[in-house]
């Protein structure tokens, strides 16, 4: 069970290949979602998946480009929502890439509602079991 | 009554409802105690109670006349729920660009 989002992964390619599938639109819609990407930080895009009512997601994701260092680091603002514009979940990604054993390694990390979620999931670590305890000692 | 419905996210995003399920965690409380540590109205307390209820983090528990607060799994279970559904989604999502990858290097 995780409580963070954070992926590495090595690719037996060279970074500037890496680079082109995380910046060029219509070269990460082939791996992760049609979008109006633009290289630009400042600029606001959006990705563009399947609703999904169990997550109460209604398939829009609203980014904004934060930091841009070619070849290197990439990271947007990642917010979500029911519909109509509504965010329920306020996140960002960070992908970076590190030239590595001949190829590249990148690292993704989606949190901001994770880091959040961490304290949250610290009170439940801290109290949750003792309560449990005692409720069945209610009972 | 009507109960309020607020995303996940949305009800631990608030400081006091963190707080209050902070304080829960060491013990359960009766609303009127909870109160007490926090700077506002009694309803505006209710009212937090009331939300953490409804999204499954807490459940309340009458004892004689007072109202008594526990921690629940449910809401817990709701963000959980959420980290694996975007842990999964990333997992895919980077292997699909590795197979992308190695196909465009077989090309040339």
């Amino acid at each position: 069970m995780s409580k963070s989002i954070k992926h590495t992964v090595h690719y037996s390619h060279k970074s500037k290949d890496v680079w082109e599938y995380l910046t060029k639109p219509e070269l990460i819609a082939q791996w992760l979602m049609p979008n109006d990407f633009k290289p630009i930080v400042g600029n606001e895009f959006q990705f563009r998946h399947s609703c999904l009512p169990e997550y109460n997601l209604d398939g829009i994701v609203y980014c904004k480009v934060l930091e841009i260092i070619p070849y290197k680091k990439l990271s947007y603002s990642w917010k979500a929502g029911p519909g109509e514009g509504k965010i329920s979940l306020d996140s960002i990604v960070t992908i970076t890439l590190i030239e590595k054993d001949n190829g590249t390694e990148l690292t993704l990390q989606h949190d901001g509602f994770t880091s959040l979620n961490n304290s949250v999931f610290a009170i439940m670590d801290a109290g949750w079991l003792k309560n449990i305890k005692k409720i069945n000692e209610l009972n | 009554m009507q109960t309020q419905t607020l995303d996940t996210f949305q009800v631990i995003a608030d400081p006091s409802r963190r707080q209050m399920l902070m304080m829960l965690s060491k013990d359960s409380m009766t609303i009127n105690s909870l109160a007490e540590n926090f700077d506002m109205s009694r309803p505006a307390v209710s009212k937090h109670i009331k939300i953490l209820c409804g999204s499954g983090f807490i459940s309340i528990k009458d004892i004689g006349r007072e109202r008594h607060c526990t921690l629940k799994q449910d809401g817990f279970d709701e963000l959980q729920k959420f980290i694996d559904y975007f842990d999964k989604f990333w997992s895919s999502k980077l292997k699909k660009l590795e197979t992308l990858l190695n196909n465009k290097s077989k090309k040339k």
